[in-house]
């Protein structure tokens, strides 16, 4: 198959080759009549003159193409004017071939063939503007993610292949025209969605800049994840204590407006000028602000518990993981801050008591209040969501939920925690017994590729299961830890030693993924099974404890809250980031930024660090004060426009709208909110949409260039 | 449904066990499943599936090769083939799926089949009893709690699922549209419970009844050990019977109760049944059209508990 598709190529590009094609200059001008005046900037009357510029990108191009053969080819493309080749077009000698070029041979476009515009087009349009021309006169051909990286062992077919997108290329180019960015000013003020520590460190560090920082949590607390950990690794310090200072820093920083137990409702306009619509769900406990607001002077809850104490209804506490109990008014744990109650209006009786108990001075419980909506004016946005433990017991195998004394990891935190339910006596469900010998699942649903669990690499779970170790070695004496793992993946700063140093207190490893785990009905002990690979022998251990270490992914809101603002996600649920490497913290969503465990599993260094670069990045605009926009906006030829405002409904960004102008209804692109997706100007039944950069015009010639092989 | 009552018409693959060893599988499929409108139409002329563990393990063009042909067989009747042992699941549906997905494995296969003057083509689906019977687009668990006129109450029956049914579990598609769990399932539970009687669980469930895999052929002892296993975890929960839907599972769990007698001298006189044998039971059929008198261990305690 391969190879009758290169002879058609081949044939295809001999024909052309043979064929000499009429000037473009003609559509040049047509275009510009038919270009609004307002959309198009100076227009050009000349005969195109376009600098074809080939990249080798090392050998990533040219080890798989014959660089001679193509730079041959574009000499005959009509409109070219030169065409020269470079090992690295995107290096400063490469830039200056482009500038050069364009003074000595008095270019009107310029094409790059080399990797892709997401990649290296700001580069090249910047050599562009250096040499003179307007930076939108350039256009990329894309021959090595689409072509040599993707056919490397065709050398022959990714040869005509650049031949074909380098011609594309230089029919556009040929047509392209001047344009200039618009700047919007940018509103000086953040968001951050999600307290945990991620989100506290961003939010603290945007308002150490000066930022005023509104903090969105869905919990009636602060802290997340990390806030339910005992002790962290490696360093073994106290989870709580680390984070507490944390916690009471963004509640006092006067730059923070901290907003818990509220959610994210909607999200309109653009990067700059974002107006964020907060649902403050109903907490039915006035703060001492909300209470004088009202008129009650020094009132409010101060946290002293009289109504927890009255309080008839009792819960599972989710922030121990169900494992004790909580009233239906509660706060999460002693240290939570804010410090003001919350009631559970799913299962609050209303009897009243509450409200007795708070007494006539605080007033602080208003058992009739309602959700409230919030709308607030931000400049940039980060979304810090966080994650969920994947429910395991889809793991059906290892009996989650089946049996009693198989736990997650986070129970084990709070088992494990002196200010956890059992007061940091880790004991076995069943009976309330010291466990003797206990079993770590590690990759529990991580790394799994069998469809129940999750592919990917949690990537913390390593280590926080070495460190549960140590600490039930360190607190229960003779007790064993065997660990059942993969690999261990202790990557971090320290961590290996942190291995070492398990290794060595007596914890035992067994290589081997855990098949299956069966339950003693008479002593409710657990046999791990699990295939040794070290010793190459099936292993039936007894333990006393299995404590699952459990995937994670992402928390239940992300998906809502990213559609909101527009993030993509990838097919994991992660929140996509701009590119993996050099812009991790970015959206493809100007203006919206990533921190932390939502876009992917992260330990708290990780985390932290990444919340740093989203507070820096998100930070930039609002410092610089104003935003350049693409100017890929639409815009309507009014004398063409029906007014019909089918465009309007169409539009994803709401940029669009109707208006009267000279007696007649037109449509009106508010500029700044568009993003020249093209759905109007693909549709629009009259064509009264012009797309800048990506106009008809443009697009007919790249089709034509393609299918005709160059005959137009 | 149809004047006859007959909804569904399959071709009735019988396997080498079920008519050499417990032909009551048989005899009870066809008639406890026409109660139920589906008519099981004899598949003639075919051959043994062949075993997976047997064949697959040393020659798999063989093992394409004769497994096609059974194909072929139910494709010139223009039926799905339906059948009754996990061992022949294993061979059939996968070949059929294996080969309609290739193409190269596919005409492979055909070359083959030329010599006798046969084409696959693809044309037909493989059904297990079993999930005809759970499955509601064929029966459901409803229906067959209405076919029951003798009910088996009182009776505390452990279900064994056998392995080639449900694993490996990416490539079961009727595991993701009907039952969904393959780690734990407890489909085959409720069908029990529909026929009256006490669905029972047991430690490690999901262990392979020892025979499966060639292992029954190539170490027999080590084979009973794992049956062994699943006697004694068995016996913990004091069970009327065993029942299974898998004729090879069932003659290592029958006849090996014996062979764990002579070599290890344990007894645990376990009565093992096919699920058909227990669905005939409940819908009156008696004991000698069952032929459970051919089994291995005695059916008679747990006869006596149930008639």
């Amino acid at each position: 198959m391969p190879e009758k598709k290169a002879t058609t190529k081949k044939t295809e590009s001999k024909k052309q080759d043979t064929k000499k094609v009429a000037p473009v200059k003609q559509e040049v001008k047509k275009q510009a009549a038919a270009a609004p005046n307002a959309a198009v900037g100076s227009t050009t009357e000349q005969k195109a003159r376009i600098g074809v510029f080939i990249c080798h990108c090392g050998t990533n191009i040219a080890g798989s193409m014959d660089i001679k053969e193509v730079q041959e080819y574009a000499e005959t493309i009509p409109g070219v004017a030169f065409v020269d080749n470079y090992q690295y077009m995107c290096s400063t000698p490469g830039q200056g071939k482009i500038e050069k070029a364009i003074k000595d041979k008095k270019l009107t476009g310029i094409v790059v063939a080399a990797c892709t515009p997401r990649l290296h087009e700001p580069t090249f349009r910047t050599a562009t503007k250096e040499g003179g021309l307007n930076p939108f006169r350039f256009e990329m051909a894309n021959i090595r993610d689409q072509n040599s990286w993707v056919h490397m062992h065709d050398r022959e077919g990714s040869t005509d292949k650049a031949k074909d997108a380098i011609r594309i290329a230089v029919a556009k180019a040929a047509l392209l025209q001047d344009l200039y960015p618009k700047s919007v000013p940018v509103e000086k003020t953040a968001m951050v969605v999600g307290a945990g520590v991620g989100g506290m460190q961003a939010a603290l560090d945007l308002a150490a800049a000066g930022i005023k920082t509104y903090l969105i949590e869905a919990d009636t607390s602060i802290g997340g994840r990390m806030s339910q950990l005992d002790k962290t690794f490696p360093t073994l310090d106290c989870s709580q204590c680390i984070l507490t200072p944390k916690m009471v820093d963004v509640g006092r920083s006067p730059n923070i407006e901290l907003m818990t137990w509220s959610e994210v409702h909607a999200v309109e306009g653009y990067i700059g000028n974002f107006d964020v619509t907060i649902r403050k769900k109903a907490r039915g406990v006035l703060t001492p602000k909300e209470a004088e607001a009202r008129g009650i002077v020094g009132g409010g809850c101060n946290g002293c518990g009289d109504c927890d104490a009255v309080c008839p209804v009792v819960k599972p506490n989710n922030f121990e993981v169900g494992m004790k109990p909580r009233k239906a008014i509660y706060i999460n744990h002693p240290q939570v801050v804010p410090l003001i109650y919350t009631i559970d209006f799913t299962s609050c009786v209303k009897c009243g008591l509450c409200v007795t108990a708070c007494g006539p001075e605080k007033r602080a419980i208003d058992l009739e209040s309602k959700d409230e909506f919030v709308t607030v004016k931000i400049g940039t946005a980060i979304l810090a969501t966080g994650y969920d433990i994947f429910p395991i017991e889809k793991k059906e195998e290892w009996g989650y939920k089946r049996f009693e004394n198989v736990i997650t990891s986070l129970e084990f935190e709070r088992l494990i925690c002196a200010s956890g339910p059992t007061g940091g006596h880790l004991v076995r469900p069943s009976d309330g017994e010291t466990p003797k010998r206990v079993g770590f699942v590690l990759c529990a649903g991580s790394r799994d590729n069998t469809g129940t669990g999750k592919p990917y690499c949690s990537r913390f779970c390593c280590m926080y299961s070495l460190k549960h170790a140590h600490q039930i070695i360190e607190k229960i004496p003779g007790c064993i830890p065997y660990i059942f793992y993969m690999d261990i993946r202790s990557f971090g700063k320290m961590y290996e030693e942190f291995y070492y140093r398990i290794q060595d207190e007596g914890a035992k490893f067994i290589r081997g993924r855990v098949a299956n785990i069966i339950e003693d009905k008479a002593t409710k002990n657990l046999h791990v099974m699990a295939d040794d690979t070290l010793l190459d022998r099936p292993i039936d251990m007894e333990v006393d404890l299995v404590v699952l270490a459990s995937a994670i992914q992402p928390s239940a809101d992300t998906n809502r809250t990213r559609k909101l603002f527009g993030v993509s996600c990838s097919m994991d649920g992660w929140l996509l980031e701009a590119h993996p490497k050099l812009n991790p913290c970015g959206t493809t969503t100007a203006g919206v930024f990533l921190a932390g465990v939502c876009q992917g599993p992260k330990d708290i260094p990780d985390t932290v660090a990444s919340a740093e670069g989203a507070a820096s990045a998100a930070s930039i605009p609002i410092h610089m004060g104003e935003v350049e926009l693409e100017p890929y906006f639409a815009s309507c030829i009014e004398d063409k426009c029906a007014g019909c405002g089918m465009c309007v409904n169409l539009c994803p960004y709401s940029a669009l709208s109707l208006v009267e102008k000279d007696g007649r209804t037109v449509m009106q692109v508010t500029e700044a909110k568009c993003k020249g997706c093209g759905t109007c100007g693909g549709f629009c039944p009259g064509g009264a949409i012009w797309m800048n950069h990506f106009t008809t015009p443009q697009i007919v010639a790249q089709i034509d260039a393609f299918l005709l092989g160059g005959e137009q | 449904m149809s004047e006859s009552g007959i909804n569904h018409k399959f071709a009735f693959y019988l396997g080498c066990i079920a008519p050499n060893r417990y032909p009551g599988v048989e005899s009870a499929s066809i008639k406890a499943m026409k109660k139920l409108g589906v008519e099981l139409v004899p598949l003639k002329g075919a051959s043994c599936c062949p075993a997976p563990g047997a064949f697959g393990s040393i020659d798999l063009a063989v093992f394409y090769a004769m497994a096609a042909r059974n194909l072929v067989l139910a494709e010139q009747m223009k039926m799905d083939i339906a059948l009754v042992c996990n061992g022949c699941y294993k061979s059939i549906w996968e070949v059929n799926h294996k080969l309609k997905h290739n193409k190269d494995l596919r005409d492979a296969v055909n070359e083959v089949l030329k010599e006798v003057d046969m084409e696959y083509k693809g044309t037909i689906n493989v059904y297990h009893t079993a999930e005809l019977l759970y499955n509601e687009k064929f029966i459901g668990v409803d229906k067959i709690r209405d076919s029951v006129t003798n009910p088996l109450t009182g009776a505390r029956i452990a279900v064994h699922y056998g392995c080639h049914l449900v694993k490996p579990h990416k490539d079961r598609e009727f595991e993701k549209e009907v039952m969904l769990n393959t780690e734990h399932p407890v489909w085959m539970e409720e069908l029990v419970a529909a026929l009256g009687a006490t669905p029972v669980e047991y430690r490690n469930k999901m262990q392979c009844c020892g025979a499966g895999g060639g292992v029954r052929g190539y170490d027999i002892v080590h084979a009973l050990d794992i049956t062994n296993e699943k006697l004694i975890n068995l016996k913990e929960e004091k069970v009327d019977a065993l029942t299974d839907i898998c004729p090879f599972c069932q003659l290592q769990f029958d006849r090996g109760q014996i062979e764990i007698q002579e070599k290890f001298g344990v007894t645990y006189n376990l009565p093992v049944l096919h699920f058909a044998e227990l669905l005939g039971l409940a819908q009156g059929m008696s004991p000698q059209d069952l032929g459970l008198d051919l089994h291995g261990i005695s059916c008679e305690p747990f006869l006596q508990k149930v008639l």
